[in-house]
């Protein structure tokens, strides 16, 4: 294993045991037996490993399903349900570490931590999004699909609130929620209903400039 | 493939807060067809019964449908037992089997890592990504092994866990179709919710099928397909793929009377058997539990099953003894000990409710005063189904109130009720062999005409 990904696993078990971050980096070198200068010849701060880490997560969980035999000839309906299985059957390993972060975070929030792993899962939708246009299962139309990646990623991070909420057997109910809003998300990418609505607001209050909430500067935490 | 494939997935409606939304619209919209209903008699100062309780039939299924799971099979349930539901909403029901939405692909893959640690796709050559047909708790996907076809049977997730409140939402419903009191019937659910979490067992439904189609592999006409223990698991039942007419298509069919005869009388023998000899039976006789192939039947499905205690056994089939009706004394006391008379009915009550009875009883035993009987026969399952609605419309009857019974009646009567059907929807001549306990206390049965 390569230095990088041991201080990525030292930092999720510091995380995980103190239900916050390590504070200092002497004292985590030393725990680690490494010297200062290998650690940041890596790593730049703790808050770089933090944002590393969760970007790790979700790129372990998209190369696997990516490079799975079966994906290539899934729907693009049928590609962002594996995903979302996968993500949650992965979590399981970080649970106590998406609770420390993720419990009281909310929905709108976009802390920097957090910003490695949205832009993972940025760049995977607009790849679904993609695959989607090409099997007509998703309707384009000009500046508003723009915003479909703001809202699957909104959905995303309901589906986590879901699930590290859910207390039944095996997130069985979390299950039931993917099916339900994957569901849904893709009935409104399909039949354009979404830029219907749009378009009906924008006629109805003239000078309204549609802005996605996601337009605004990330906020930290 | 079937239609409900196409409409692609919708799952279980999540939370009983939402499930309750759903169901009191349902209630509501009830409401307001009984109302346009009694707005018609008032205008025309008449209005067809049975239209109410088709539009009403249809609301409820449709909602019942949607939340699938507890709900439908319960509709199922109800929808079988002729005495419990009316017509229209019997129908209706009768064909929720069919139409039940399917669940996506990669949930099935997920569910098979969660129970094997390797999907569909490792474990078999092939797998269909789209499911066959749907079942109220799950769905079948074929799949192929080398040169064998596999039907692999994938549970809904959360079924287990949502069962119970969904049933508590849907029987104030259930009791206003019937028209009956929670406290008189309460036993009656408590059993059918034991057997809805009995279907949620994958693992007993494979031992109860591998037990079943081994004590029943001696009877004539009747297959069972093979159970695949390594390849199933608590959300997953694999068994043999069977190429075959499910049973209500091949009455419909242009089938000669000598298949019928051959093919009801197997599905006769079948139940007698279970009933009557292991006192451990298939209660779920759906016309899509069944397929027929050549001239065999084939039963591929043992998700609900039920035990018959000795006591119950010889309380309940005593009534099938054709003397019993004609002496009063003793037909109380069989009454009695089945609990259907309760020591402190008045005379009044007590003889309302023979007066019901007797024809009952002599309606439901009919076939077995005979050697041979023709379901066939016009008029038997009318007969059936006029009693049924006389002792439901009942004006004694309804007021009555106690628990009466036995709740192990559900599933006996579900069967007997579900058999008759089928038999007289195939048109079948049966031999019928009366149980041997029986006939000595019997004079011999003439052959019917």
């Amino acid at each position: 294993m390569e230095l990088k990904e041991l201080i990525l696993e030292h930092y999720s078990y510091q995380l995980r045991e103190n239900a916050k971050a390590p504070e200092s980096v002497p004292q985590f070198c030393r725990e680690m037996e490494i010297s200062e200068r290998e650690f940041y010849q890596n790593f730049a701060s703790f808050d770089v490993v933090e944002k590393s880490y969760w970007r790790s997560i979700i790129k372990g969980v998209i190369e696997a399903i990516e490079s799975g035999d079966e994906f290539a000839k899934f729907s693009a309906q049928q590609r962002l349900l594996t995903f979302y299985y996968a993500f949650n059957e992965a979590i399981l390993d970080h649970r106590s570490n998406m609770l420390t972060r993720f419990k009281d975070l909310d929905l709108w929030k976009r802390p920097v931590w957090l910003k490695g792993f949205e832009e993972e899962y940025r760049s995977f939708i607009k790849r679904i999004i993609e695959h989607g246009r090409e099997s007509g299962e998703v309707a384009g139309r000009g500046k508003v699909s723009d915003v479909y990646p703001d809202g699957f990623y909104l959905m995303f991070r309901s589906i986590i609130d879901f699930n590290l909420k859910d207390d039944s057997e095996q997130y069985e109910r979390t299950d039931a929620y993917i099916e339900k809003s994957v569901k849904l998300a893709f009935d409104v990418v399909r039949t354009q209903a979404l830029d219907s609505a749009i378009d009906l607001a924008r006629f109805l209050v003239p000078d309204m400039k549609w802005k996605s909430p996601f337009s605004e500067k990330a906020s930290c935490s | 493939m079937s239609e409900a494939s196409h409409q692609g997935q919708k799952s279980i409606t999540s939370g009983k807060l939402g499930r309750s939304a759903q169901l009191v619209g349902t209630g509501a919209q009830v409401g307001m067809n009984y109302l346009k209903h009694y707005g018609k008699k008032s205008i025309r100062g008449e209005a067809d019964l049975d239209d109410l309780h088709k539009e009403n039939a249809e609301v409820v299924y449709k909602t019942f449908s949607e939340l699938k799971g507890g709900p439908l099979k319960m509709a199922q349930m109800l929808s079988i037992d002729q005495n419990l539901l009316p017509g229209p909403y019997a129908q209706e029901f009768s064909q929720a089997q069919y139409s039940a939405p399917p669940l996506s692909y990669p949930l099935v893959v997920r569910t098979f890592k969660r129970e094997f640690g390797r999907s569909p796709s490792e474990l078999f050559d092939e797998f269909a990504t789209e499911a066959s047909s749907g079942a109220s708790i799950g769905q079948v996907h074929l799949a192929r092994k080398g040169d064998h076809d596999y039907a692999v049977k994938v549970q809904y997730p959360g079924v287990a866990t949502s069962l119970k409140s969904d049933l508590a939402v849907v029987k104030p419903i259930a009791l206003q179709i019937m028209g009956v009191k929670e406290s008189d019937v309460s036993q009656y659910f408590q059993e059918v919710e034991e057997r809805l979490f009995e279907e949620t067992d994958y693992e007993l439904e494979l031992e109860r099928s591998q037990d079943l189609s081994q004590s029943c592999q001696h009877i004539h006409n009747l297959r069972f397909p093979r159970y695949y223990p390594e390849l199933s698991s608590k959300r997953v039942l694999t068994m043999d793929w069977i190429d075959g007419t499910t049973l209500d298509k091949f009455a419909d069919s242009d089938a000669s009377q000598e298949d019928r005869d051959r093919v009801g009388q197997a599905l006769w023998d079948f139940y007698d058997y279970q009933i009557h000899e292991l006192r451990l039976f298939h209660a779920d006789p759906h016309p899509g539990n069944f397929l027929v192939q050549g001239q065999e039947l084939w039963a591929i499905d043992f998700g609900c099953t039920k035990q018959l205690g000795d006591d119950f056994y010889y309380k309940n089939f005593r009534f099938l003894d054709p003397s019993l009706t004609q002496n009063q004394e003793e037909l109380e006391k069989a009454l009695n000990a089945l609990n259907v008379l309760l020591p402190n009915d008045t005379d009044e009550e007590r003889r309302s409710l023979m007066e019901l009875i007797i024809p009952t009883l002599e309606v439901l035993a009919k076939p077995f005063r005979y050697e041979r009987f023709d379901f066939g026969e016009p008029g038997f399952m009318d007969a059936i189904y006029e009693q049924g609605e006389a002792n439901r419309s009942h004006p004694t009857l309804k007021k009555m109130s106690g628990q009466r019974g036995s709740r192990h009646s559900v599933y006996v009567n579900r069967a007997y009720f579900g058999l008759y059907g089928l038999l007289a929807r195939l048109g079948s001549r049966i031999n019928i062999v009366t149980p041997g306990w029986l006939t000595e206390s019997m004079s011999p049965a003439p052959v019917s005409s």
